[in-house]
């Protein structure tokens, strides 16, 4: 796991600069502008299907991108990020009917309301750590569930609420999926910027502290406290905006849609994705949305298979299937895709060589 | 006054239920160090063997109570060996997405072997009527659940104390490394752990399928237990028995003083309140060990 | 032979003139605020501690200890297992309350600040059982030692303003200053989960240095050490104490070492303090030696 490794052979770092860069060679740079270039130009040659499942594997992972930073780098467990999601959901909802603002303007609140709620939460967390940190999310979990399926009069229950896409901007027009899907993978790669930079500098740096050595971490200098809300806040963040590009792509919020299930889902395909490195959790979060589709696909099967009623087939067979996958990806791949693909790449790289 | 008596005393009795619950996750986490939220799906589970057993199969009552216990420590050494022996060792995250994950699975199979209805023994196979004991009648169910709930406990107290495997427990309670290095086969200890802890789950589960009848919302019950367990703090039976009761009583008080003001389902919610409280005036709980930290 | 020990030789050689340089500007630019004609091993005392007294139950674990460090020396505290030197140093660096007693630094009571206001104040600590951050790659593990100097907030790392690259690139030179110093550049980049033990008391040693110290605490730094390993670490504490001018608390097993690099030395024993003095008077002690073998 070397930096060095990391360069194909033959380069040097002659500054600092170059030495902290992520992108080194040329080749890397045009490879990663390729990427990008081809995820906006792919909008226009697969259906309205496609881009269904690309806009979700976006908005999924900004929210797994959330979740990493609390869980895979700061290392406090949370089983509640589904119902911070469903705050920034609520919280575009909740403002376009009531105040009728527009789109734009409830998207940075729908981040910076679950942060806030986030950090309260997260009080807990500076005198524990591990298992009780999961109690408190938890605890979170059902509270706010609870306050937004019985608070009638703002949430409309358990009914769902009615969400509006972003007007246009720019001469842009939001409403058609394609239009949608862009502007939801634009907000993507900034989230995937930031999350980058913020793991790699100063305060990334203290969040990984605190995960691996928090006693030591608090006599050398950092403050565990702050550290430790912030990626609460941070992460929080993150599953705000996720929830609200998730909610606008719908049109609609509802209750069912954050359950504990989901939150599970979310630590676990963190897991399968790989734990502390921003690719696990895009990796995680595309295996996630593309194995929805699967179990979607396959559910007539399982219905002819099981007998009965579609809706408890479909139900267990998705309950039982992702939870398997998890599992037997901790049991057999601990450290999940994103080490995988490490190993890939360092292979290939050496290739005639074994290392 | 007369309301607030039979709140506790209703309390008391639906809280056995409870403490049994809370006494399963304290078995497993007491060796393992592993938290078992798994045990909350393994009620499902559990209330779906005595169901099968009574009103599927026809059979006597001892005998599905027996093949449900033997069902539950099944499940339980099973669960244990496929699932929690590769993680031993592994970052304390590692076990909690896999106890996670398996209470859905765990959830998954109740939905088939259930097919996702909700089912009732028909007639309770605890007696059924009630007492009138002055003011408040006290129905039968609830206080034969609590006999049966006290004996459990009693017995798991006198495993734990007196035979050689609850020594075993003990002693690895302490330390894992050095139970190992004192010749305890410590993976057999951590089945019997899941085995014993699964076995008591499927009790508390029968029992509160009989009231609440069988299905998947009994979760819910194992998820409140979880607060019983803080509140006594995670390693301590006493705790866990204490907490247990508080939480049926606070549960018994919630409905009578609180679900008037509030709408919803306040019986799901107050516990969990009621757990942040916790974590914020005394994580540790009542009886918790606090460990001092050192460099 | 010759081919071999050149190149080390000519390492020791330049080492005064080009490692540590940005690491010993920020040193001495604080230095010189706070007392600008400090010359090495005056009598200044830098750090007082004035009975301290610390019990986990019924057990003391510490009696009323006085330690005073003074300006630009090498302090060793030693004494048989057991005898509460960790456990000063922890309550010195904040990890652990004192319940009677106070320990000033440089007239700033620091009894009750938080630990990481400690360290930021300077007083930076190694650990008895390596305590690296075990995800992090050598260099990183220093950087991170750098935290409280960093000065952008966290907006301007995630944007990654230029200023915060300019910083970032900064502290990436002194970490790697203090790489160089500590020959740690083969291992630059590897995770320190992966080293031999040896390099990772190294390198905590060289995140305890990334915080520019003003007193450095060294928890058994040699133990578990061979022989070269143990003069390596020597070399650098001695290195560190002349070059830096930061004056060292030492705790240490290997009386040898302590008896050839120590100003003067401490001797608990059961949470009290039985000696203190230079090395000479120490070894002669008769309290010292029936604590370490026995009273009759």
């Amino acid at each position: 796991m070397s930096i060095n490794i990391n360069r194909p052979c033959g380069t040097f770092d002659r500054n600092y600069f170059q030495a902290k860069a992520l992108y080194r060679t040329p080749l890397r740079k045009a490879l990663l502008i390729l990427l990008i270039i081809g995820m906006y130009l792919i909008a226009f040659f697969i259906g309205d299907y496609g881009i269904s499942i690309l806009t979700l594997i976006c908005a999924f992972t900004i929210g797994m991108l959330g979740l990493q930073i609390i869980t895979g780098y700061c290392g406090q467990i949370s089983i509640g990020h589904a119902a911070f999601m469903g705050v920034g959901m609520y919280t575009v909802g909740i403002l376009q009917k009531h105040f009728g603002l527009s789109f734009w303007a409830c998207l940075p609140l729908a981040g910076f309301i679950p942060m806030f709620i986030g950090m309260v939460f997260g009080i807990p967390a500076l005198r524990m750590k591990g298992l009780y940190l999961a109690f408190a999310t938890l605890a979170a979990h059902f509270v706010i569930v609870y306050v937004i399926s019985n608070w009638r009069s703002v949430t409309n229950g358990t009914d769902g609420m009615w969400m509006k896409r972003p007007g246009p901007l720019w001469g842009i027009d939001f409403q058609s999926d394609r239009n949608y899907y862009l502007l939801v993978l634009t907000i993507t790669i900034l989230m995937v910027y930031l999350a980058t930079n913020l793991v790699r500098t100063k305060l990334g740096r203290s969040f990984v502290a605190v995960r691996d050595n928090d006693i030591a971490a608090k006599v050398m200098g950092i403050n565990i406290a702050h550290t430790k809300i912030m990626a609460f806040g941070i992460g929080c963040f993150f599953a705000g905006i996720a929830g609200a590009l998730g909610g606008a792509y719908y049109e609609y919020v509802n209750i069912e849609w954050f359950g504990l299930d989901d939150s599970i889902w979310y630590l676990g395909f963190l897991v399968v994705g790989g734990f502390g490195s921003i690719f696990g959790a895009i990796a995680g979060a595309t295996v996630w949305k593309i194995m929805d589709e699967f179990s979607t696909l396959i559910t007539p099967l399982a219905e002819t298979f099981l007998g009965g009623a579609a809706f408890y087939a479909s139900a267990a067979f998705s309950l039982i299937f992702y939870s398997l996958i998890i599992i037997i990806f901790l049991v057999f791949e601990p450290r999940g895709i994103a080490h995988r693909w490490e190993i890939i790449k360092r292979s290939y790289r050496l290739h005639p060589f074994p290392y | 006054m007369e309301e607030l008596i039979k709140s506790i005393v209703l309390g008391i009795c639906s809280g056995g239920i409870y403490a049994l619950l809370a006494v399963s996750y304290v078995v497993i986490y007491k060796s393992t160090r592993v938290f078992p939220f798994s045990q909350a799906a393994v009620l499902i589970i559990g209330a779906y063997l005595m169901w099968y057993s009574l009103i599927v199969w026809h059979l006597p009552i001892w005998l599905g109570f027996l093949i449900t216990c033997m069902g539950g420590a099944i499940l339980g050494g099973i669960v244990e060996r496929a699932f929690m022996r590769p993680l031993v060792g592994q970052p304390i995250l590692a076990p909690i997405v896999v106890t996670l994950c398996l209470m859905l699975l765990l959830r998954g199979i109740g939905i088939i072997i259930g097919k996702g209805d909700i089912q009732g023994f028909g007639e309770s196979f605890l007696p059924m009527g009630a007492w009138q004991i002055g003011f408040f009648h006290l129905p039968k169910i609830q206080v034969y659940g609590m006999a049966l709930c006290s004996l459990l406990i009693a017995g798991l107290m006198f495993f734990y104390e007196k035979t050689n495997i609850g020594l075993g427990m003990r002693v690895v309670h302490e330390d894992h490394v050095v139970a190992q290095n004192l010749g305890i086969n410590v993976k057999r200890i951590f089945q019997y752990s899941w085995a014993i802890s699964c076995m008591v789950a499927v009790v508390a589960g029968m029992l509160l399928g009989n009231i609440q009848g069988v299905g998947l919302a009994l979760d819910a019950n194992g998820l409140i237990a979880i607060a019983a367990v803080l509140f006594g703090g995670l390693e301590s039976f006493m705790g866990a028995i204490i907490a247990g009761l508080a939480i049926g009583i606070l549960q018994m008080l919630t409905i009578t003083y609180i679900a008037p003001l509030l709408p919803g389902e306040t019986t799901m919610m107050i516990p969990f309140v009621f757990l942040l409280l916790i974590l914020f005036i005394k994580p540790y709980g009542l009886f918790g060990l606090v460990r001092i930290e050192r460099l | 032979m010759s081919e071999i020990s050149r190149p080390i030789l000519k390492k020791r050689e330049q080492r005064y003139s080009y490692g540590l340089t940005l690491l010993r500007e920020r040193i001495e630019e604080k230095r010189s605020f706070i007392n600008p004609d400090a010359k090495a091993k005056n009598d200044r005392i830098l750090l007082k501690a004035k009975g301290i007294s610390l019990a986990f139950g019924k057990l003391q674990a510490l009696d009323h200890v006085d330690v005073e460090v003074r300006e630009g020396e090498i302090l060793a505290i030693i004494g048989p297992n057991g005898a509460g030197k960790t456990c000063l140093l922890n309550v010195i660096s904040g990890f652990y309350r004192a319940q009677k007693g106070e320990v000033y630094l440089e007239d700033k009571n620091i009894t009750h600040l938080p630990s990481h206001k400690i360290a930021e104040l300077g007083l930076c600590r190694t650990f008895q059982n390596i305590a690296l951050y075990s995800g992090l790659s050598v260099i990183d593990n220093i950087i991170a030692g750098r935290h409280p100097h960093i000065r952008y907030n966290f907006i301007a790392g995630m944007v990654y303003f230029p200023w915060a690259n300019r910083e970032e690139a900064y502290q990436r030179a002194i970490a790697e200053d203090i790489i160089d110093f500590l020959e740690l550049e083969q291992v630059r980049g590897s995770v320190v989960g992966t080293l031999a033990y040896g390099l990772r008391k190294r390198v905590e040693l060289g995140r305890a240095l990334a915080l520019e110290p003003r007193i450095l605490l060294l928890d058994e730094p040699m133990a578990g050490m061979n022989f070269d390993e143990k003069e390596d670490m020597v070399r650098f504490i001695i290195d560190i104490n002349e070059f830096l001018r930061i004056p060292i608390v030492l705790i240490e097993h290997d009386m040898g070492v302590v008896m050839d690099i120590a100003d003067r030395i401490i001797v608990l024993d059961f949470g009290n303090k039985i000696a203190e003095g230079p090395p000479e008077e120490i070894k002669e002690n008769p309290k010292v030696i029936s604590a370490y073998l026995g009273a009759e």
